[in-house]
């Protein structure tokens, strides 16, 4: 199979990536594992805000169906429920339907893998009951079904916060944020006091200490700095933070910086989302955890300057677009994520990770 | 951390096996997994890579730039060896470590 642009991962910044490439009359095809577009978005109940100023605020799975209707009537192919194996000596994408391995050749690549979430290890932590803060967000947003009836949240950055909410609003009753930290590493202190106001404790400076139950989690001790309580819950949320999926950066022969604002090890990218495989761009999560709005802007350079490399736009329109996008992504990311960003990309051609073997 | 808690839980290896290795000498994820068998299961080390780079940064004091990625090798993700052998006759799925060496003179350049 042939194609202009092959982009990985259908999440927001795979179809923006998407809409900016196949607007222009290029011929498009996502690779994504899950059986509908729109990545995470489609278990995002919460309104996001900003996003990029095309559009106005909306939930998340609102968007995820906004950016679909976008690409219906371009040169967009869907290949859901596929996943890339690796890749091929001249260049070809491995794709599997999980019935056969096919090769997909393509003039250049878009990789928005998106995130991973950490786990945050303790004794017994793999005992039924105990997910991750984006499992049971996929739980009760997406399956409908209640991820606990009793819960303690371990972590608290904004996505914990988001997730406390949702369960809240699903019946389950949660009994208390554990941080290891002196303070909530949330960045959206509003949310943080909603919880505060409708009596949820945060213990800071504590973490689990012990688990116990027959078969699936029933008691958690929580070590506090001056003592150790007990409570009685049937699920435990770990938040340990997000990296970006770097597998397929991997087996591109990409190489990687360390940037601690970006969520670790991120491939190096220049300011047009090229990586130093001229043919690879980078979009999303993969090129730095950040948040909704910025994850579209991302997508949306990727798209850009592939558009460009593939000529079906004006070089000097291209580098007018960018310089509009970057301003929007400075103004709508965090600052300690933009500034680590601007960062990373100053390490362009002083990668700590280059010419890895690969096999 | 307590010794007893799980590291890998693919292949059930502890937090004092994963110390074991970093106290003979284990530096990187990739000296963990081939002595242990960490990362070696179904999720092929998706869950417990970041958190053997964290036992090895907290043992040993190296930061976590420091601490290479671990080699993430094709098939990125488990799949049948009947899915891999493909039915198609012009293509072959499987790739070996050969197809990245290039042999001069009998000699790996």
């Amino acid at each position: 199979m042939k194609t202009d642009v092959l982009i990985i991962g259908g999440g927001p910044a795979g179809l923006s990536a998407a809409i900016e490439t196949a607007s222009r009359g290029l011929d498009v095809t996502i690779v994504d594992e899950a059986s509908q577009l729109g990545g995470q978005l489609n278990q995002q109940t919460q309104t996001l805000r900003p996003l990029p100023s095309v559009y106005e605020p909306m939930r998340g799975f609102e968007l995820a169906y906004k950016l679909i209707e976008q690409i219906k009537g371009l040169s967009v192919k869907p290949l859901l429920n596929h996943r890339v194996v690796g890749f091929y000596a001249d260049g070809s994408a491995g794709i599997t339907d999980e019935e056969n391995v096919f090769p997909v050749k393509a003039k250049k690549i878009i990789v928005a893998s998106g995130a991973a979430e950490k786990a945050v290890a303790f004794p017994k932590w793999t005992m039924p009951g105990i997910m991750t803060i984006g499992a049971a967000q996929t739980l009760i947003n997406r399956d409908f079904v209640m991820a606990g009836r009793e819960a303690v949240i371990v972590g608290s950055s904004d996505f914990a916060m988001e997730t406390a909410m949702q369960l809240m609003a699903v019946g389950t009753r949660v009994k208390a944020i554990i941080e290891k930290q002196s303070e909530v590493s949330a960045i959206d202190q509003e949310k943080v006091s909603e919880l505060s106001r409708n009596g949820i404790p945060f213990y800071f400076n504590s973490f689990i200490k012990e688990v116990r139950g027959n078969g699936q989690v029933e008691q958690i001790d929580i070590e506090l700095p001056d003592e150790v309580i007990t409570l009685n819950v049937d699920l435990v949320c770990m938040d340990g933070g997000r990296m970006p999926i770097l597998d397929v950066f991997y087996q591109l022969g990409c190489s990687f910086g360390f940037q601690e604002e970006l969520g670790g090890w991120v491939p190096q990218y220049s300011n047009t989302f090229q990586t130093d495989r001229e043919d690879v761009f980078i979009a999303g999560n993969a090129a730095g955890i950040s948040t909704q709005g910025p994850l579209l802007l991302t997508g949306m350079i990727a798209g850009i300057s592939v558009s460009e490399e593939l000529q079906a736009i004006r070089s000097a329109e291209a580098n007018e677009m960018r310089e509009t996008l970057w301003k929007e992504l400075g103004l709508l990311e965090y600052k300690e994520v933009y500034s680590g960003r601007v960062k990373h990309l100053e390490n362009f051609t002083s990668p700590i990770l280059k010419d890895q073997f690969i096999s | 951390m307590d010794k007893t808690t799980i590291i890998c839980r693919c292949e059930e290896i502890s937090c004092e096996e994963v110390e074991e290795v970093i106290s003979n000498g284990g530096r990187t994820f990739d000296d963990v997994k081939r002595i242990t068998r960490c990362g070696m299961g179904p999720c092929q080390a998706k869950i417990c890579t970041s958190m053997v780079a964290e036992i090895i940064h907290q043992q040993t004091g190296l930061s976590l730039s420091e601490i290479p990625l671990p080699r993430m090798r094709m098939p990125l993700s488990p799949i049948k060896l009947e899915t891999l052998a493909t039915n198609s006759t012009s293509f072959s799925a499987v790739k070996s470590v050969l197809d990245d060496v290039e042999i001069e003179e009998g000699k790996v350049r």
